[in-house]
């Protein structure tokens, strides 16, 4: 720095670790190790006798502390501010600083009307796809793996007509990180991934889950465990609902039936995601994946705001920090219990449940995602039979519609949990209920697996047989 | 020096409010100035997004008065991508250590780097885990001891990975150079590197990539000076320091911002607005409460995906509800390929077709295996130029064969025989109107116009083959 290469150098022997790379340099043999313990650091700062000193600077380059040598007009501005203050143009004092106390201001959504429309044709993930787009979503991530790719295809030839990005990451573990990052700037931002992929997403998740980053995650379930097979599954609501990564965790997860809900439900997902500033976990199956289906677009579509807590790369935002690392135990406590009370708070405001013929229920089927349609078939044709027969569909599974299902038990004397997974729906029911201190009915399953759905039929008769144990 | 904190807030009160949390003599603290001078001199503050990874650098955060994200260990170079994306004109800078970059963050780093997008990774390579206590690290020296090769690193273990040549390989950067901070020429080098690293990104110009041999005196266990000519001596004749890549690029990174535009995103998401539709209002063509199950199976190139979508885009133009799901075998090619349609008037309960009142078989394995699962009175419909014999059917279904590929052939367009199939199954079943079908069909070609007419022959060639049979 010309202005202050003849300038000499000035320590304050508290921020000296006496690590001697200054010694070595000077040309003048100015410094010198020291010789007392510097009470409070226990260190021993550097010795400086600057009479021979030609203000070369080479010192100070090679001192690694920000706050160690330093030219004696640099350290005049900030060590005695005060003094100086009536000879400097005070707004310089501290360069280009905010000025304590300015607040940033939100910049809200907006949203944007839109024309009247045919319904579309569209399978599950094109209308994932197309309800993060009316949702403002303009940064997508993703790695392909079979059966959700279609939706990354379809951002990959929108978003650059869009002026946003579609990028085809390493693996699924960059994917969640660049996730992190655009959240982090306060844009929304999105996956679409299945099971072995979103495995890999799950330390991201926890990362972004303790920072508190948005971000909306799409799970086409497949076969598992492992490599599997690309068949509908269910089987990551365990996961999803329980395991996002490492910690104190958790998300709203929304489990679509239809196409259509995959767009309202996608559109939902990023609005939660920023409401709670958590990442937003949608699960879908296999076959809602790839069914096609009538879908019709909503009215309005939205531009997103640009978050106050957000690291945008502004003077605004300079002074804010995503990071979950926190030292402290106490500190990490409290962030701990700041985002218990998140988690109840969405327990309290987001339970969604989609009833069908429950109001004089006695058999109860739960089944959310595809199964629920089967599910829903078979209510209909137990009803031909004369069983007053009603699904309760759950949209949340985490939460878990608890205060739904509540309201109906009191004339529901069996619960049949179908799904396509080995019980971990019927688990995270079960769960609610304890908590709730509910003390069920009879609770049998219709299950498969492997890439199976329970079928209608199979349905029927787990209603039909429940009966039969009643009489 | 306005890029750091006047205060450490976040480091700590007292001492720390002005002290790194680095050992003496770390090269951190010296890359952390270089890094702050050139912030300073392009005069970037405000825009800057620092990155700090897992390792020693972990807090720089607290140090740097810029906008601030903690990533994962290894995936700052994703996160930074993310935030780069977010916000084009943000001057994003991934600071990572060895550990981080050079092993767990290996794909990140080599993946991003090739993309090429503008960002600047300054690499800290002392040789040597700093955080976890002076374990091996890929760049560990051969012969040298840490606390996982105690007995010295063998090649056994893995010879250093020279990262710098490895990036410089590339094609994504623009500009890579090894330095070392030992003595004060290197320094000014390393100032110098990093400056200009990060003058590339500002002005659009490229990713750039600084690896600095830095001292770690503690987990050498030496003296500072002694990590300074241990560098000198050990490090750089493996790690030789210099200009490994400079590419001459104009300015070339540039983003428009994301657009929000009604009519486009409409546009792209294939939606069109109600008054332009060319059909008239839908007619309810009744179906009865169960509505229909069909299934179209074949081998991949069939074209039963094609006709299934036709059929669910028609019943959906129609007013009713629909689905379609694919499933096909394994290959990409010439496998199965199955497609299960239901329309309903209302709404479709179960989408799959378990037991269809319609099949479609375009080969013989095909009809084989679903003949059976057609209920009494259902429709199976075969290729009859295929199936020559197609064995013993199921009684009580009307069973139709129908040459859809031998028609298709003599209309010049073997790839037609789906809408031969389409047309007979139309004649034979007449779920849905033809011109509804015809509808969808041209709705579907619209950017294809050209084929068109072989098409419609086709279909009303199967409509015609089926008149026939009856008459
Ligand atoms: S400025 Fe140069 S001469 Fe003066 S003390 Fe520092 S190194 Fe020595
Ligand atoms: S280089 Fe800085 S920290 Fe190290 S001894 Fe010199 S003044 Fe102290
Ligand atoms: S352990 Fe090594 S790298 Fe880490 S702060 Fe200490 S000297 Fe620096």
């Amino acid at each position: 720095m010309p202005a202050t290469a003849r300038e000499r150098p000035f320590l304050e022997p508290a921020y000296c670790k006496g690590c001697l790379r200054c010694v070595e340099v000077c040309p003048k043999d100015c410094i010198t190790p020291g010789t007392a313990v510097y009470p409070g650091t226990g260190l021993i700062p550097v010795e400086l006798r600057l009479d021979a000193c030609n203000g070369c600077g080479l010192c100070i380059a090679a001192c690694p502390e920000p706050f160690g040598l330093r030219t004696q007009s640099e350290t005049a501005h900030v060590e005695h501010a005060a003094q100086e203050y009536l000879l400097q143009d005070p707004t310089e004092l501290f360069g280009s600083k905010i000025v304590e106390g300015s607040p940033i201001r939100e910049r809200p959504a907006k949203a944007i009307p839109l024309q009247e429309c045919a319904p579309l044709v569209l399978k599950g993930t094109y209308a994932s796809a197309i309800g993060a787009v009316l949702a403002g979503c303009r940064h997508v991530f993703g790695y392909p793996i079979t059966p959700s790719t279609e939706g990354a295809e379809l951002m990959a030839k929108m978003l650059p007509k869009l002026g946003g990005s579609f990028v085809q990451a390493v693996s699924e573990v960059a994917a969640v990180n660049m996730m992190y990052g655009a959240g982090a700037a306060g844009v929304p931002s999105m996956t679409f991934t299945s099971s072995p992929g979103f495995s890999l997403m799950l330390e991201g998740i926890s990362y972004m889950i303790g920072a508190e980053v948005p971000g909306v995650f799409v799970n086409v379930m497949r076969g598992g465990p492992g490599l599997g097979n690309i068949g509908p599954e269910q089987a990551d609501i365990k996961l999803a609902c329980r395991g996002l990564g490492h910690g104190n965790t958790h998300a709203l997860v929304l489990a679509p039936s239809t196409p259509q809900e995959m767009l309202d439900l996608t559109m939902e997902a990023f609005a939660l995601s920023f409401r709670y500033r958590n990442p937003v976990v949608i699960l879908g199956d296999g076959y809602l994946g790839q069914m096609t289906g009538a879908v019709r677009l909503p009215s309005r579509m939205f531009r997103p705001g640009l978050p106050s807590w957000c690291v945008w790369g502004d003077r605004a935002h300079r002074t804010n920090l995503i990071c979950s690392i926190m030292l402290a135990e106490p500190d990490l406590e409290a962030h701990n219990l700041r985002l218990n009370a998140k988690y109840a708070a969405i327990c309290a405001e987001e339970q969604r449940a989609d009833a069908y013929r429950c109001e004089d229920a006695r058999v109860l089927v739960i089944a959310c995602n595809t199964p629920s349609r089967m599910a829903k078939g078979a209510v209909e044709a137990a009803r031909e039979h004369g069983i007053a027969a009603g699904l309760l569909r759950p949209i949340t599974l985490w939460p878990f519609p608890i205060d739904a299902l509540k309201e109906l038990l009191p004339h529901v004397e069996h619960i049949i949990v179908v799904e396509a997974s080995p019980g971990q729906l019927e688990d995270e029911m079960r769960l609610a209920l304890s908590h709730a201190g509910i003390q069920p009915p009879p609770i049998t399953s219709v299950r498969r697996l492997g890439g199976m759905l329970p079928q209608q039929a199979e349905i029927l008769a787990g209603i039909r047989e429940s009966q039969e144990v009643r009489v | 020096m306005s890029t750091f904190y006047d205060h450490f807030e976040r480091h700590g009160k007292g001492l720390a409010n002005r002290v790194t949390h680095y050992c003496p003599g770390c090269g951190h603290g010296l890359a952390h100035r270089d890094l702050a001078a050139a912030i300073d001199e392009l005069g970037v503050q405000d825009r800057t997004v620092l990155i700090s990874p897992v390792g020693c650098s972990v807090f720089a955060y607290y140090y740097f008065d810029v906008g601030n994200t903690q990533a994962a260990h290894g995936r700052a170079p994703a996160v930074a991508l993310g935030h780069k994306l977010a916000n084009p004109d943000a001057v994003v800078i991934s600071y990572q250590g060895d550990g981080d970059l050079a092993s767990i963050g290996l794909a990140e780093t080599i993946s991003i780097a090739q993309l090429g997008i503008p960002i600047t990774v300054i690499f800290i390579n002392n040789g040597i885990y700093g955080m976890t206590g002076g374990q091996m690290a890929p760049t560990s020296l051969v012969g040298q001891k840490t606390s996982t090769s105690p007995e010295g690193r063998d090649s056994a273990m893995g010879q250093p990975l020279r990262v710098a040549e490895l990036i410089a390989q590339l094609d994504g950067p623009v500009y890579v150079e090894r330095v070392a901070l030992y003595d004060a020429r290197q320094r000014t080098k390393a100032r110098k590197a990093i400056a200009k690293a990060l003058r590339l990104q500002v002005e659009g110009r490229g990713y750039a990539f600084v690896e600095v041999l830095s001292e770690c005196p503690t987990h050498l266990k030496v003296t500072p000076d002694a990590a300074e000519a241990w560098i000198r001596t050990q490090m750089e004749p493996v790690f030789p320091l210099g200009v490994k890549k400079d590419s001459m690029v104009e300015p070339w990174f540039r983003r428009p911002p994301p657009s929000f535009d009604a009519e486009t995103v409409l546009a792209l998401s294939g939606a069109e607005p109600t008054q332009d539709r060319a059909e008239g209002p839908a007619r309810r063509h009744r179906l009865g409460a169960r509505g229909r199950s069909l299934k179209l199976a074949g081998a991949g190139g069939d074209g039963a995906q094609t006709a299934a979508l036709l059929l669910a885009r028609a019943a959906i133009a129609e007013g009713f509800d629909a689905t379609h799901i694919p499933s096909y075998g394994p290959e990409s090619r010439g496998g199965t390929s199955y497609a299960d349609v239901n329309i309903a008037e209302e709404e479709v309960l179960n989408p799959s077709a378990a037991e269809p009142d319609v099949l479609v078989a375009f080969n013989a394995p095909s009809l084989a295996r679903f003949a059976s699962t057609v209920p009494e009175g259902g429709l199976i419909l075969y290729d009859s130029t295929v199936i020559t014999e197609p064995g013993e059917l199921p009684e009580r279904r009307r069973v139709l064969g129908v040459p859809f590929t031998g028609i298709a052939v003599g209309l010049k367009q073997p790839m037609v025989k789906n809408l031969v199939a389409l047309g007979a199954l139309q004649a034979a079943s007449a779920i849905l109107p033809a011109p509804r079908i015809l509808g969808a069909l041209r709705e579907v070609l619209k950017h294809k116009r050209a084929a068109l007419p072989v098409n419609e022959a086709a279909f009303a060639a199967g409509q015609a083959a089926v008149a026939q049979a009856r008459a």
